[in-house]
């Protein structure tokens, strides 16, 4: 290289380097201005889970392996362009050449194949998003993302060109100059214009990756010592938040997935990260979160949790949406359906109104024994359902029964308090952290060490959310202890069931496989409806929309219904109080004569009827 | 409009009972306590007129040192500050006692309105108010669903019977006695609760003793009755008697 070739390369570098690099720093120091909410527990699993999501992009595959693999070639390209772009700058740079030494030519060489890789996803991808154009990505990601990809394609082809023509010259001539600096400046003008679009996801997808909990929705306790009362305006957004928002790739996993969204809300969990980064990059500071949504937005979201499973590269939506919340609730401003519950909390510790005396009824007539550590394995947690719904009371029932004839030792408490779990996801940190206290203490005073229970909302809220009070005990679902005591059952198929998935079973808590083991071995085929395991699609009954009586668009339930109708299946088993009162009013409205039944119902009828107990047909 | 609510503390609701010793009243050592619902809406209602005409909400509780916590959640929804007329023996007064108590915390405040629940979850005597409003001298009106203020007058509809209701104007000062039910109750916020720690709530000395007017000589539980009689004779007598002991003694017709 000439003289006036590297200078002119320095100030090129220099130029397009500090563009990318102030634009970084602004974007650092926002990040950094927030509080910092940044926990690193649980390493190994994290980084494990940066091996299999980052290196071998198992999210971006599994939910779509075409794509997912196009996309995969292109990142392992990328990677394995890292040293060859590094010797480029040097030797453009004037700082040493080693592109004439025999161990960068194998290297070279190596990456022939990546390079065809590359191209072929990118291709693959271009083609996508200028003709197929999926809804998801939106008008304007693909413009841009065209230009990239033409950027992507000419670095490539410049290689090939390097490689195959150039390399082999005696003296660089003129076109090998040409290439060499297209490549180069494009490289450049492409690390420029990183920060500004959805490509930042390049740099910090790894690490927000990294730093995304390891448990899904994790929404820390609120500190009241320090007076903290949840987000209210945008300069109360953690630093996760603020790395979220700078990190999103736009892809729109999370909006399609939504249930909300799908049923035309207005929410829409890729615009909110989105307007986050905007309002960041555009300090606005000091403006209210809801004014920066809409005020509908936030009490639209059922936490089902879809969104912050499907992205690829872990933005977490329900801590900055339940943060929201409780920054309005905070100030007296929870929508109006929530008031009437947060009475009924207040002044009778559940969410149905009955006193104490009716769940007493219902012990009594079940004769259950009030939980004793010298007497009982286990404690069964009824939950506002179990102990005052009539239906889930049946399938406690089942439960009870089907613990007895296992001669599992079980008792209750004499008193339960409403975990708290419709006051936590819809923001009343107050109300949730009243109720989990007095909960917790009862448990410890009882020194309760397993929980089983058949309601998934109280397994999240009790078993993960009730850590942060220090109180650590094996809490089961129903279906996950009946299944592990089931496992010789075998019972010839004899009807055609769908199984639907609680997200607060199959998402959150993982447990998709004990109830389709149990549905198998009780005698039934299980006909899969679309959305099912652990990408379920919500019944609209979570984060407190169980109360919502006038849900905009169509309803979430019954759109759930229809997915499940369209099994052809005749009968439903479900593994949630709420979901069965959601699934139930939707096929009510549908005129449907769809029967509903409980898992724990299903299974205890099964064994009664097969006279496999002593007490069959008791 | 400076207005004060009068919060009594009441045994929670769904709360197992047992009778105390002296068989005179329950055993309230180990119970716990909550704020008389009818008075959370007259809280309510005293807050809402607050937001529209301004002014300033006092919370005021006759008893012992417990129903400190009814102030705080009063304060806590809103109300300004709070007054606490404390002594041991206002735990079982009677209504009177009680009615006296409040009026020797609210009469140096000169206030423009005093509302009370309708009655108490426990006794439901619902005699507080009117006492009150008596000692304080001022008019008043009873089982309240409206309140309008109308040039330094109000306008009040009560519920009668049957679903009928009656407006009614009386002037300022006066009590009202609120019915649950007037009005959404608000629920208890973060901020609130924050502020309501920083908020006064000021001892004022209970009135010399007064004779109680009433007494209560016994409390137990209703008893369960079961009586099976046998009716005999023929199918037509005992038809015709089963009619008659239908009518005239079980009353059912
Ligand atoms: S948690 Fe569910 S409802 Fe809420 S934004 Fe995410 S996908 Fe939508
Ligand atoms: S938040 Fe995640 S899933 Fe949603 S568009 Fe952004 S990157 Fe995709």
């Amino acid at each position: 290289m000439s003289g006036i070739e590297v200078w002119l390369f320095r100030l090129v570098f220099v130029a397009l380097v500090g563009w990318f690099a102030s634009q970084m720093l602004t974007r650092y120091r926002l990040v950094m201005a927030g509080a910092n909410n940044l926990s690193l527990d649980d390493v190994p699993g994290r980084v494990q889970r940066l091996v299999t999501e980052v290196v071998f992009q198992s999210k971006v595959i599994k939910a779509k392996p075409i794509v997912g693999t196009a996309h995969l070639f292109v990142f392992w390209g990328f990677c394995a362009f890292g040293l060859y772009t590094f010797v480029g700058f040097l030797q453009g740079l004037g700082v040493v050449d080693l592109s004439r030494r025999a161990w960068f030519h194998a290297y070279q060489a190596a990456l022939v194949p990546f390079c065809l890789a590359v191209l072929a996803g990118i291709v693959f991808l271009m083609i996508r998003r200028g003709i197929a154009r999926p809804a998801a990505l939106g008008a304007t990601v693909s413009r841009e993302s065209i230009m990239i990809g033409f950027f992507i394609v000419t670095l490539m082809v410049t290689f090939l060109l390097e490689f195959f023509v150039f390399g082999h010259q005696a003296s660089p001539t003129v076109a090998a100059r040409v290439n060499w600096w297209v490549h180069m400046v494009l490289i450049l003008l492409f690390l420029g214009l990183i920060p500004n679009s959805k490509h930042l996801h390049l740099l910090v997808s790894p690490l927000t990756l990294f730093l995304k909990s390891p448990q899904l929705q994790s929404v820390p306790n609120l500190d009241f010592e320090k007076e903290e009362v949840g987000f209210e305006a945008l300069k109360d957004l953690p630093a996760k938040a603020r790395l979220d928002a700078f990190t999103c790739v736009e892809c729109g996993r999370c909006q399609e997935n939504c249930p909300a969204f799908a049923t035309g809300k207005l929410l829409n969990p890729k615009a909110l990260i989105l307007q986050n980064e905007a309002a960041l990059l555009g300090g606005k500071h000091d403006t209210k979160l809801v004014d920066l949504y809409d005020e509908n937005v936030l009490w639209q979201c059922t936490t089902c949790g879809a969104c912050e499973n499907q992205c690829p590269v872990g933005i977490e939506h329900t801590p900055v949406i339940i943060g929201a919340r409780r920054g309005l609730v905070s100030n007296g401003e929870a929508a109006e359906y929530l008031t009437k519950v947060y009475n009924t909390l207040e002044r009778h510790q559940n969410i149905w109104g009955p006193g104490n005396d009716s769940r007493q009824k219902f012990i009594t007539s079940a004769g259950i024994d009030i939980f004793d550590p010298a007497k009982h394995e286990y404690l069964v947690w009824l939950g506002c359902a179990g102990a005052l719904e009539a239906d889930f009371q049946r399938s406690l029932r089942a439960l009870f029964d089907i613990l007895r004839a296992k001669g599992v030792t079980f008792g209750v408490l004499a008193r339960e308090r409403c975990t708290g779990d419709v006051a936590k996801r819809s923001g009343n940190e107050f109300l949730f952290q009243e109720l989990a206290t007095q909960n917790v203490d009862d448990f410890k005073a009882k020194q309760v060490k397993k929980i089983v229970t058949s309601c998934p909302h109280c397994l999240k809220t009790i078993g993960h959310d009730y850590r942060h009070f220090g109180f650590e005990a094996e809490v089961l679902h129903s279906a996950t202890l009946v299944a592990r005591l089931t496992g010789g059952a075998h019972m010839a198929a004899d009807e055609t069931v769908t199984y639907h998935d609680p997200c607060y079973l199959g998402r959150y808590a993982g447990e998709h496989e004990a109830p389709r083991q149990l549905l198998a071995r009780f005698g039934a085929t299980v006909v899969e409806p679309e959305r099912n395991r652990d990408n379920p699609f919500c019944c609209g009954a979570g984060g407190g929309l169980l109360f919502e009586e006038h849900e905009p668009g169509k309803r979430i339930s019954e759109h759930r219904y229809e997915q499940l109708a369209a099994t052809g299946a005749s009968k439903v088993v479900v593994g949630c109080p709420f979901c069965s009162i959601m699934l139930k009013g939707a096929a009510a409205s549908a005129n449907a004569n769809t029967e509903f039944v409980d898992l724990m119902s299903y299974v205890d009828g099964k064994l009664k009827q097969a006279g496999a107990r002593p007490d069959a047909g008791a | 409009m400076k207005i004060a609510v009068c919060l009594k503390q009441v045994i929670k609701r769904d709360s197992t009972l047992r009778v105390d010793d002296a068989r005179t009243w329950v055993r309230d050592a180990d119970a716990e306590f909550e704020m008389n619902e009818p008075d959370a809406y007259a809280l309510e209602e005293a807050l809402r007129l607050k937001e529209q005409h301004g002014g300033e909400v006092i919370v005021v509780s006759a008893g012992p040192a417990r129903v400190q916590t009814v102030l705080r959640e009063g304060l806590a929804r809103g109300a300004d500050r709070a007054l606490h007329v404390e002594s041991d023996a206002l735990a079982q007064a009677d209504a009177f006692a009680i009615a006296g108590a409040l009026a020797a915390a609210i009469g140096p405040e000169q206030v423009d309105l005093v509302l009370t629940g309708l009655q108490s979850d426990d006794q439901g005597f619902a005699q507080v108010g009117v006492v009150l409003a008596e000692k304080l001298g001022i008019a008043h009106a009873t089982i309240i669903m409206e309140v309008k203020v109308e040039g330094g007058a109000l306008r009040v509809k009560r519920e009668l019977e049957g679903g009928w209701f009656q407006w009614v104007g009386l002037p300022l000062p006066a009590l009202l006695t609120i019915q649950s039910g007037i009005n959404t109750l608000r629920y208890a916020t973060l901020k609130g609760i924050m502020a309501a720690k920083k908020k006064e709530i000021r001892r004022v000395d209970a009135p010399a003793g007064v004779a109680p007017r009433q007494k209560i000589v016994s409390l137990y539980f209703p008893e369960k009755t079961k009586q099976t009689r046998m009716i005999t004779g023929s199918p037509a007598d005992a038809a015709r008697e089963l009619v008659r002991v239908l009518r005239e003694d079980a009353r059912v017709f």
